[in-house]
This record gives structure tokens, sequence and C-alpha cells, in this order.
């Protein structure tokens, strides 16, 4: 590394412009994040214009900074109202809002945004100085490894759910069977699309996120609101012990740092993704956990372990777009648009033609995480403010939103559609105690595990010895099975299939 | 600011006003644009409409919106595109794929007739590309590998995989066929490692500068400009094409001078700067301008070659 | 609850028997190239749901059976139902009402009619709280990402 480089880098992101255009990404990836419905790629296209005015280090750390900014906001949504804004926030609602619920809504946010700035300094540090020069052991990582991966995450996952084992596999199935829909990978033909053009390319994410998530949520509430007015809203009592301390840090720190390494992990192998990062980096903790029956009901380390993961998974998205030019997911794919729009290729040439650029926009995450934290800490005071609104009131305020949401994004009358079929479906779940969660991640792991375990069959032409030169697919295997058995043992052990005690 | 600086920006400002003052009284937008992509962020047609939504908004006075709606090759856009208002507001920047080759293989909603064509500006890249550290540097070197060894060739479109399995078939290669799910699979495949050859869309731009990729052929029916030693298959004796051209569409119904409005908006584009640079240096695609007369034919003409392929 | 268990478990496993026999043989397609054909994944869902539903409805019956339950509930509170639908209803009905009208134009309606029917009746809260987002995403949509009225 270029000494003098790093340091002509540390001084330009020092300056006042810098700071202004770092800080208001993360301010405006903030706010978005913060109003369920409204999603990453609604602040990205806010944001595209105004980087044409910016420099492009500027620009980028702007947009890196709006990223990490959406994924901490989502949080509080996902706390405070049970409503996340995006599915790799899902997890974090699990425990959080349990925590809100029983009168520690600032610590729970406090533990959310120290675990995301933890997860994201650390993440960063490790992109900058250990992994472009290794990014390529991602290549390591080929379809077998990421077959055996995902498999492994999509039974691990399913493991997760809480009570009754069988509607949680049951739920797994339906989110399998929807994650199918779209076109053959390979001859391009329509399957399950039912002649509908508009979802060749499958159940659009954000309208299935959306409408399990938060829209699903607010008719249960709304339901709730008929019997239980006066316990249903967070409350925020002016408790001089509501917020985070020596002793929880100390016992969620071992989680943050296995969920930032999980994070890394996943977001450094193309595809994956964050949702998959904070529901393995959760289910682990979980596991960790010496009583495992606390998560779920307002466990600190849920938190910690979803929100550090979550918040990994970007800067460790690019790891491969900078050591190899591809990026690791959809955040990632966005900033090479908006590296071109600067007249920039981005990938391996970068760091060989345009170091100094390179390590000015490292110099800038790093910024943009120090800015997160200030914000974070200062903005949950405000939002913790919200606790204040009567659920009443939030609830079509949500709805509205939701639905601007889908048309913001463009997806028409369609999407719309859509998203009303799966607030239905998440409702019902909700209601008769089959997993969201299981439901989720199977629609989000399918379309992927599909393809890997394709492509596999294919390149070993049906060899199966070609395994034995994999030992990374080897152990994954060996991994889904243990936990396949782990569930298979947990359902013999909670013996008749529905006589355990309620869900979540 | 000094005074060389202070006389550029002048003149910069000159061309810019000048440019669409020569033509005012054509049609003007009235409120803000959407262009509709149908890729993903990130490939290189997303790359180029990018900078092009700046450009058309220096043309046109408003601001242009970028929407992606990726699926099914532009398929999903294009049927989406239907319901679109015929006031020069929503427009396309387009590949033809969708119009000559996806109708074809899966029922759509839609045909060529349903929309209008309003001019080209870039060409497509389709080519054959490998790991350039594999043991074949050129096309015939290839094939003669291939007649040793079996292969794996990651497939993008149904289309190339027909043109491949032809290829397979006359050779006599063992030739295995790996979806890679769009543009972006690719690379970590070949990479990796995993296939020993590639169909590529336009990632080659990439790889190839730093040695990680080589391009052994094009699928076009013209060789790159940019890889001018590099023979098409139509030269190696295959007579097999794919070529594709990035225009605007616009919905059908559109009234004749909002079409001609936006020919000379790709007029324009062709010229621009910003706009040509990214498409040339950055996605190393050519600048290819046709009117929307000469775009309207060579979809048709591109499709009846298809038709052809896929028949038999 | 085995009643509830009993029918949703009989509803997920009639859907996964819808799928196997009528969705996945019309629908799916078919690949001659594919070592693993198209309907494969969709069928191994479609028998997951069959078989978990089906222990869960059973698990259900057996327990009512137990117990000496009837399967269905004698008195129906249609009340209770009715306040669990609305929402839904309205809603299905705001996304019907957008395929002709912009959200923007109607949105205040929307949300003070649903805080009406919520049981909000001080005035200065049902007009503050549906014209504030509204406002908010009249600046987001014409002025932010500029992509007009939505």
């Amino acid at each position: 590394m270029d000494l003098s480089a790093v340091g002509a880098a540390a001084a330009e992101a020092l300056t006042l412009a810098s700071f202004i255009g770092i800080g208001g990404g993360v301010l405006l990836g903030y706010v978005v994040g913060v109003i369920p419905g409204l999603s990453r790629s609604v602040a990205i296209s806010i944001a595209i214009p105004m980087t044409f005015y910016m420099s492009p280090y500027i620009a980028i750390s702007f947009l890196i900074g709006l990223s990490k900014g959406t994924a901490a906001g989502s949080a509080v949504s996902a706390i405070l109202l049970n409503a996340p804004g995006e599915a790799s926030s899902a997890a974090t609602a699990l425990d959080g809002y349990p925590m809100a619920k029983a009168g520690k809504p600032k610590t729970a946010l406090q533990i959310g945004l120290i675990a995301s700035v933890i997860g994201d300094i650390l993440a960063t540090i490790i992109l900058i100085f250990v992994a472009i020069p290794f990014a390529r052991v991602a290549l390591m990582f080929g379809p077998y490894e990421m077959a055996a991966i995902l498999a492994f995450a999509l039974v691990f996952i399913a493991g997760l759910s809480g009570g009754n084992i069988f509607k949680g596999l049951a739920a797994g199935g339906l989110g399998i069977f929807l994650g199918t829909i779209g076109l053959d990978n390979q001859t391009g033909l329509p399957r399950l699309t039912f002649g509908y053009t508009e979802l060749m390319d499958g159940m659009p994410l954000i309208a299935v996120a959306i409408g399990t998530l938060a829209l699903s949520e607010m008719f249960v509430q709304s339901e709730k609101l008929r019997y239980d007015r006066a316990n249903m809203s967070v409350q925020l009592k002016n408790d001089p012990n509501d917020h985070v301390t020596m002793p929880i840090l100390r016992r969620i720190m071992p989680t943050i740092l296995r969920g930032t390494g999980v994070g890394t992990f996943v977001g450094a192998l193309p595809g994956l993704g964050p949702s998959v990062g904070s529901f393995m980096s959760y289910g682990m903790a979980q596991r960790a956990a010496k009583d495992p029956s606390t998560f779920g009901k307002g466990e600190p380390k849920g938190i910690a372990a979803s929100e550090s993961a979550d918040n990994a998974v970007i800067p460790a998205a690019l790891i491969p777009l900078f050591g190899l030019g591809i990026p690791g997911n959809v955040s990632a794919a966005l900033l090479i648009g908006a590296f071109a729009i600067h007249g920039i290729t981005v990938g391996p040439l970068l760091l060989r033609d345009n170091p100094e650029l390179l390590y000015s926009i490292f110099a800038g995450m790093i910024l943009a995480s120090i800015i997160m934290l200030a914000l974070g800490w200062f903005g949950l005071m405000v939002f913790a403010q919200i606790t204040k609104v009567p659920p009443h009131v939030v609830i079509p305020i949500v709805i509205f939103f939701c639905l601007a949401g889908m048309m913001l994004q463009g997806y028409g009358t369609f999407g719309l559609v859509i998203l009303i079929a799966f607030a239905v479906l998440g409702y019902l779940m909700k209601k008769y105690d089959y997993s969201f969660v299981t439901f989720l991640v199977a629609f989000i792991i399918t379309p992927m595990l599909e393809l890997n375990l394709r492509q596999s069959i294919i390149l070993s032409r049906g060899n199966w010895e070609i395994l034995l030169n994999r030992p990374i697919a080897l152990f994954f295997i060996a991994c889904t099975a243990l936990a396949l058995v782990m569930l298979i043992l947990r359902t013999v052990r909670t013996g008749k299939p529905a006589a355990n005690a309620p869900a979540d | 600011m000094n005074r060389r600086a202070l006389i550029a920006a002048a003149a910069a400002f000159g061309t810019l006003v000048a440019a669409p003052a020569a033509l005012a009284d054509e049609w003007r937008p009235t409120q803000p644009m959407t262009m509709v992509i149908g890729f993903a962020p990130g490939g290189s047609t997303d790359i180029q409409g990018r900078v092009l939504a700046r450009t058309l908004e220096e043309y046109f006075g408003q601001p242009v919106n970028v929407v992606n709606q990726p699926g099914g090759g532009g398929a999903v856009a294009l049927t989406r595109f239907l319901n679109a208002e015929p006031d020069g507001h929503t427009f396309m920047f387009g590949v033809m794929l969708g119009l000559t080759f996806s109708p074809i293989v899966s029922p759509v909603e839609y045909e060529i007739d349903d929309f209008r064509y309003a001019g080209t500006l870039v060409g497509g890249q389709f080519g054959v590309i490998a790991a350039g550290d594999a043991p074949y540097q050129s096309f015939e070197e290839l094939i003669a590998y291939g007649k040793e060894n079996p292969m794996t060739y990651a497939q993008q479109l149904p289309m190339d995989q027909a043109i491949m399995q032809r290829i397979a078939e006359q050779e006599g290669l063992d030739l295995a066929f790996v979806p890679t799910g769009g543009g972006g699979g690719v690379a970590p495949l070949l990479l990796g490692g995993e296939v020993d050859f590639a169909f590529s869309g336009g990632i080659h731009s990439q790889y190839v500068p730093t040695g990680d990729m080589n391009i052994l052929a094009f699928f076009t029916r013209d060789r790159s400009p940019f890889y001018p030693d590099v023979p098409t298959l139509v030269e190696l004796g295959y007579p097999y094409a794919m070529d594709d051209f990035r225009s605007f569409f616009l919905p059908g119904g559109t009234p004749d001078e909002i079409v001609q409005a936006f020919e000379n908006a790709a007029r324009f584009a062709v010229e621009h700067e910003p706009f040509v640079q990214v498409t040339v240096e950055n996605t190393q695609h050519p600048i290819v301008f046709m009117d929307g007369a000469e775009t309207e034919a060579a979809i048709r003409e591109i499709r009846a070659a298809n038709e052809a392929l896929m028949a038999d | 609850m085995p009643r509830s268990d009993f029918w949703s478990g009989l509803v997920v496993a009639g859907f996964g028997l819808l799928a196997l026999l009528w969705m996945i043989p019309n629908y799916a397609g078919s690949n001659p190239f594919a070592q693993m054909p198209p309907e494969l994944v969709p069928n191994i869902a479609a028998w997951t749901m069959i078989v978990c539903g089906g222990i869960v409805a059973l698990g259900g019956l057996v327990r009512m059976l137990r117990d000496g339950v009837s399967p269905v509930s004698a008195e129906v509170n249609w009340r209770a139902i009715g306040w669990a639908l609305w929402p839904f209803v309205y809603v299905g009905v705001a996304i019907w009402v957008m395929t002709f009208v912009k959200l923007t134009w109607f949105g205040v309606f929307l949300i003070g009619g649903m805080l009406f029917l919520l049981g909000e009746r001080r005035w200065y809260m049902i007009l503050g709280c549906s014209v504030v987002p509204v406002v908010l995403l009249y600046v987001l949509s014409v002025y932010l990402m500029r992509v007009g009225v939505v």
C-alpha cells in the first residue's frame, strides 16, 4: 500500500465538502430507512441525480453512506413498530419489538445502532486491509460450494422457527414453491407464471417483503386495537434505566463480533445478500446461547446478531466488486452505475489505475460509519418519540407509505395486488403461528439454490466423486446434514407435533 | 477563475444552449420524463442508460429518471410498456432481444407492431470468452481442444445455446451447457475455472484488458471495432449470427412529432461527449446510429433471421 | 388451538395438492436439456406442504377427538370477523381506486377515513395526520425522486 496515497486520501476524506456529502447520504438513507414501505432503492433513486454534481470520491462515499444509513434506519421501524422495511431487518424485529414493548425501546435502539456501527467499521477494515488482495478466495466458492452453503442456510434457518416444527416446514414449502415462479434460467421458458408476463422475473421481492412484514403487521395491530387498545403501544416511560449499559455491552460483544464475521463472509460471496446474513447470524447466536428460549422475547443478543451482520454485508459486498469487478449484491451493482457516470470502470483495474480514489473511498466509508453513530444516537432520541404516537394513528400512515412505496418504485397495479395478497398471507401466518421467517428465507434462497444446484449437476456430469476434491463443499454438506439431524431430533424430542408451547 | 477557463466555460455554455435551440419548434416535454430499462442495475445497458438520461436532460431540458424493470431479457419491461401513455414522457432505452427473440420462445403479450422506434444509439457486442490462462487462445484452438476433451459452456440466452449446440454437433464436441441466470453470473464461473468458455453480453470489456479473460470470437455479423483481430463466427465458417442494438422505444400510437424529437435526441446523444465516452471507453460498445425507420427494419430483419435459426 | 391447527393444516395440504395435481403439470413447462427438470423443485415444495400440512391437521384432529371438540365452532363471532376483515377490504378498495386516481390525490381521504374508522374523532388529529404524509409523498415524488405525482 502506497503511504503517500493513503495520506492524500485521508486528507481528501476530511474536507468539509466530503463531510457534508457523506453526512447527507447517511441522513437521507436513515430517514428513508425508518419509513416502512420505502426501501433502499427509493433512497438510491433520490440520490443518483445528486451525485452528478459531486466529485467521484464524494459521490461514491455518499452512496455507500446512504446504503449504511438505510440498513441502520430500517432497524428503527423494526424495533418500534414491528414493521421492518426490508427483509434483512426482519430478524431484528424478532427481539427488538418485544424488548421495546417490555419498556426498553431506547435500549433496543441503542443496541441496534451500536451493533450496526461496529459491524460496519470492522467489515470496512477487513475490506481495506485483508480482503482485496484475497478477493480471489471468493472464486473458490463455485457452484458446488454455493449450493452447499445455500442448502445449509435453508435448513439452518428453518430450524429457527419457534413452536410447531411442521408448521415451520409447511411455511418453508410454500416459500420454496412461490420462489420457483419465473423464467426457467436455462431455456427462458416461463414456469408457473400462469401466462402473466409480469411474473417472468418472479414475484417482486420488495412487494413480498413489505407485504408479509410491514403491511400484514398493520392488519394484525388494527385487529388487536379492538381488544387490547390500552396495552398496545410501546410506552416510552422516561425510565432512567432505559439505556444500554456496560454489562449489556460486554454480554453482546461476542455476538456482535460473530455477526460481523458471518456478515462479512456472506457479503463477500456474490449473490447471497444481507437477509441471508442477518438470519444466519441470528440463528448462530441462538444456537450459541446458554438459554436459547430467551430469543424471540427481547434478547439483546438477538438484536445485536441481526444488526451487526446486516450492516457488515454492505462493506463486504464491495470486496468482490473492487477485487474482481463482481458486485456482491444489488446495492453494490448500483454503485457500478454510479462509478460509470463519473467515467470510472470499477473492478480490478481501479486499484491499478486509480489507487488514490480507492483509498479516499475507504476513508470516506470509515467517516460514514462514524457519522452514522453520531446521527443515529441523536436520531434515536427523535425517533423514540414515535412511540408516543398511538397505534391507531400509526397504522393508516404506515399503510399509506406501503402503498406509496410500491408506486414510487414503479411496480404499478400489479405490484399492489401482490402486496395485498402477501399481506393477507402474512396476516394468516402470524395468526395461525406459521413461521413467516422460514417462509421469507425459503422464498429468497430457493432461486439461488436451484441455479447453483443445477450448475453443479451439469458441471459434474453426474459424477459425485468430484465432490471429493471440494473440501469446502463437503464441509457445508456435512453442516447441512448435521442441521437436518438436529432438526429431526428436535421434532422427535418435542414429541407430538402440536403439543408444544405457543410460538414466538 | 482565469481568463482561459472563462472562455472555455462560455464556449461550453454556448454549445449547451445552441444544440437544443436549433430545433426550437420541435416537440418538447413539459414534465419530468421516465426512461425504462429492461435490465437490472450494474449491467452495460443500465450504465449507458444512466449516462444517456443525463444527456437527454440537457437536450430536452427536463429531468429524466431511470426505472429498472428487469426480467425475461426485456420482456417484462416491454409488457408493462404496453400500458404507457403515448405522450413522450415515458420511453424505453431497450435492447432488441425482447422483440427479436423472446416472442419466438415464450408467449408474450406484445408484438413488434405495438411500439414505435425512434432511433438506435449503440451496437451490441455478443462474444465468446474464455479465461486468460486457458490452454486455447483462439476459437480454432478451442475447437481443437474440445475434440480431445469434454467441455462446458456457460450460456446466458437460449439463443446462444442454440448456436453453440449446432457448432458442437458440427464439430463433434462433447459440450455441456451451464445456465448462469444472467450476465453477472458468468464472471465468477469463468474466473474460478468452473467452465471452459462462456457467452459474454459485454462483460468482457472489464476483464480482457487485465488479461483475466480472452475474447475468442464474436456472435455479431461484423467484427468489433475494439478487437479488429477477433473473427466472427460467420468468418470462421459457422453460418450463425446474433445481432442486437440499443434503441429508443416509444409506446404505440405516439405522434410522429414526438418520434421525430427522439430521433433528433438520439442524433444529439451519439455526438455528446459523456455518453460517447462511457459507451466506448467504459463499456466498450460501439456507437451505432440508425434513424427510426432503419431501426424498425433492423428489428424485423433480425427477428426473421432468429426465427429461421430457431425453427430447425 | 386444535381447531385452527386442523383447518389451517388442511388448507396448506390442500394448496399443496392443488399445486401438485393442477398447477405444476399445467404450468411448470419442460426443459429437455436439463438434468434437473423445472418441475422438480416445485414438486418437492408441494410434497413438503402436503406432508407437513397433513401432519399439522392430523395433530389437530387427534386432539379434537381426544378432547371431544367439534371441528366447527358453534357460535361464530361475526363482529370479530368483520373487525378483522374490514382493513383488508379498505386497502383492497384503495388499490382499486388507485387504478383511476393517483394516490397523492386521494391519500388524505385514505388516511383520514381509516383514522376515523379506527376511532379517532379529534378533527385536528385527523387533518394533521392525513395531510402531512401526503405532502411528504408529494415532495418525495415530485421534487426528490422527480418521477412526477404517483
